[in-house]
């Protein structure tokens, strides 16, 4: 598969620019700035809090806020652009599919990351200085986290608009793929209580008789693994109330499961988008 | 081997939608230089046809060709050479057309310093600065048509490229496409409006329910179907007793009257007699002319012959 990085980088740029246009990176960056603030009172009790309290509280609100961003910026990307025609004229032009695809989700990837990384960064910033000491290395590897879950949504929503012909159907599969992330750890303890689970081994955090499967829910809601693995770059093992510790969950292991989140959707984008009639 | 006088070519080329066959086995060749006529009724399978020569839509068999190079779903740089409208023109709706035609140019890497040049050739550098959202369909048609003439292409495939237009700007539409063949272009277009067809194109091709029904000049379309041209003459003392002595009139095959005027469809060593027996009849012919065939009747002809077979 050959690509050019030219037409990757114009396709790109037009998806960044019509975000700066339409004031979305503006109101996205808004939007993190003050959660992290708001954030960071709320883990200090009417003062700014430490950053690692100040993670565990944005975190609840950044991993469902984030997929949904993201998939508010993908979901129309392909199949919006079909049914209403302005694809064909794009696909008409001397560029690859391939090139296409890649160059929608670099733009959509990098307003999203952009936000982020502007949002927090300013933010961390704010409460390293009032607090006057900061965890940086955790707080750096939430940022990075929390890019990669947006990147995450946004090939997944890529992903589903490639398959589908029409915008109100993607639109569907995204909130779909959102509440899968939301509900299978539910599922998971569902199942661990039907099979005879005890939900004090969790609390206790004598995790011996928690068979590994329960665990697995972690890669298989990307929300879930990325809340685990901010809490594992802060040095935390507590999730969700529960004691954990399983020697193959890990920081690394949880980010390599969103990389796979990440790529494998695309790729299936891309499969589907070569076929698909434009 | 190609034969470098065939622009685009189709073989064969087949697309099926689940239950619906939109376009069955169809073949045509563009030549280099002429304009073409993809001439049919609405759903014939025109736009599909086009979609499959742009690479748009994968065939479900058959193939696609740009000078001669196999298109299918992919043909990347055949495209540089081809301007494209599609039937439903869109835009993205938060551009405006000096940031849409930018786009373009940067997409096919053509200097961005002709887009002023493109607006004014539609018509539209008064809405340089509108947002393309707030355009008409007639309004998003030329901002298409200044699009596809991004760095002057050879070929040209336009679906419908008048649709939506006021009369006007059909007719400046006609004559720039008039110039840009004659400057040397080769434009495909599709079409349900026989006279447009008929007016600009060297060659037509006829497709219904997705078959080509014909392909050929139009001259030769009308003439295989022995659709000949007509004499029509405006005359005193026509009535019923005066026709029907007309109609006796050897040669003559059929006369349809109107007024004090009427059409003679009759062979053309004829058509002299049938004057002269006619004045010396004591009837004074005040004014004549033959009438060429015209598509639509050819058009409908053929349709209803491929109605009946």
């Amino acid at each position: 598969m050959s690509l050019n990085p030219r037409s990757v980088y114009i396709i790109a740029k037009k998806e960044f620019a019509d975000n700066v246009r339409s004031r979305w990176i503006v109101a996205l960056i808004a939007i993190f700035l003050t959660l992290t603030i708001a954030s960071a009172f709320m883990a200090g009790g009417g003062s700014v809090g430490e950053m690692d309290l100040t993670v565990g509280v944005l975190m609840t609100i950044s991993s469902m806020l984030v997929p949904i961003i993201a998939i508010m910026l993908g979901y129309a990307t392909i199949s919006g652009e079909a049914e209403s025609g302005a694809l064909s004229v794009v696909l008409a032009c001397p560029v690859r599919r391939s090139e296409v695809l890649l160059g929608k989700f670099l733009g959509l990837g990098s307003v999203i990351c952009f936000s982020i990384l502007v949002g927090f960064g300013v933010s961390g910033m704010i409460i390293a200085g009032t607090t006057g000491h900061a965890q940086w290395g955790g707080y750096v590897a939430f940022i990075l986290l929390t890019m990669l879950l947006g990147l995450l949504y946004v090939s997944l929503s890529m992903c589903f608009s490639a398959l589908l012909k029409r915008r109100v159907t993607s639109l569907g599969a995204g909130v779909v793929t959102f509440f899968w992330g939301m509900i299978i750890g539910m599922i998971m303890m569902g199942l661990f209580m039907a099979t005879g689970g005890s939900m004090n081994d969790l609390i206790s955090g004598d995790t011996s008789s928690v068979p590994d499967w329960f665990w697995f829910s972690v890669f298989l809601s990307p929300q879930d693994g990325n809340q685990m693995a901010a809490m594992l770059a802060f040095g935390q093992t507590e999730f969700m109330g529960f004691e954990f510790d399983v020697p193959w969950i890990t920081l690394s292991s949880l980010a390599f499961a969103q990389l796979l989140w990440t790529v494998v959707p695309l790729m299936l984008a891309y499969w589907w988008f070569q076929k698909r009639d434009v | 081997m190609h034969d470098s006088s065939i622009v685009i070519e189709t073989r064969n080329i087949t697309k099926r939608f689940k239950d619906v066959l939109a376009v069955d086995s169809l073949s045509m060749k563009v030549r280099k230089g002429e304009i073409y006529g993809f001439l049919g009724p609405n759903g014939a399978g025109k736009s599909t046809t086009i979609k499959m020569i742009m690479g748009l839509f994968h065939p479900t068999s058959g193939e696609a060709f740009i000078n001669g190079k196999l298109v299918n779903g992919g043909g990347m740089e055949l495209r540089r050479d081809v301007g494209f409208l599609p039937e439903r023109i869109s835009f993205y709706d938060n551009l405006t057309p000096i940031q849409t035609l930018n786009f373009f140019c940067e997409l096919r890497d053509v200097d961005k310093s002709v887009v002023p040049s493109l607006l004014r050739d539609v018509g539209l550098e008064g809405a340089a600065n509108r947002k393309v959202g707030t355009f008409s369909k007639g309004m998003a048609q030329l901002l298409g048509l200044a699009q596809s003439m991004i760095g002057t292409p050879s070929i040209y495939v336009l679906d419908e490229p008048t649709g939506g237009l006021d009369a006007r700007w059909v007719k400046a539409v006609r004559d720039k496409l008039r110039t840009l063949n004659e400057q040397g272009a080769t434009i495909i277009f599709s079409s349900h409006i026989l006279s447009e067809v008929q007016a600009l194109c060297h060659r037509v091709a006829i497709i219904d329910n997705g078959r080509l029904v014909a392909e050929d000049t139009i001259d030769n379309i009308s003439g295989g179907l022995h659709i000949r041209p007509r004499l029509w003459i405006q005359s005193t003392g026509l009535n019923e007793k005066t026709l029907s002595w007309i109609r006796e009139i050897e040669g003559v095959e059929d006369v349809a009257a109107k007024g004090d005027s009427m059409t003679i469809t009759c062979d053309a060593r004829v058509r002299l007699r049938v004057m002269i027996t006619m004045q010396e009849g004591g009837l004074v012919i005040k004014d004549f002319r033959t009438v060429e065939p015209t598509l639509e009747e050819a058009f409908v002809k053929l349709l209803s012959e491929e109605g009946e077979s």
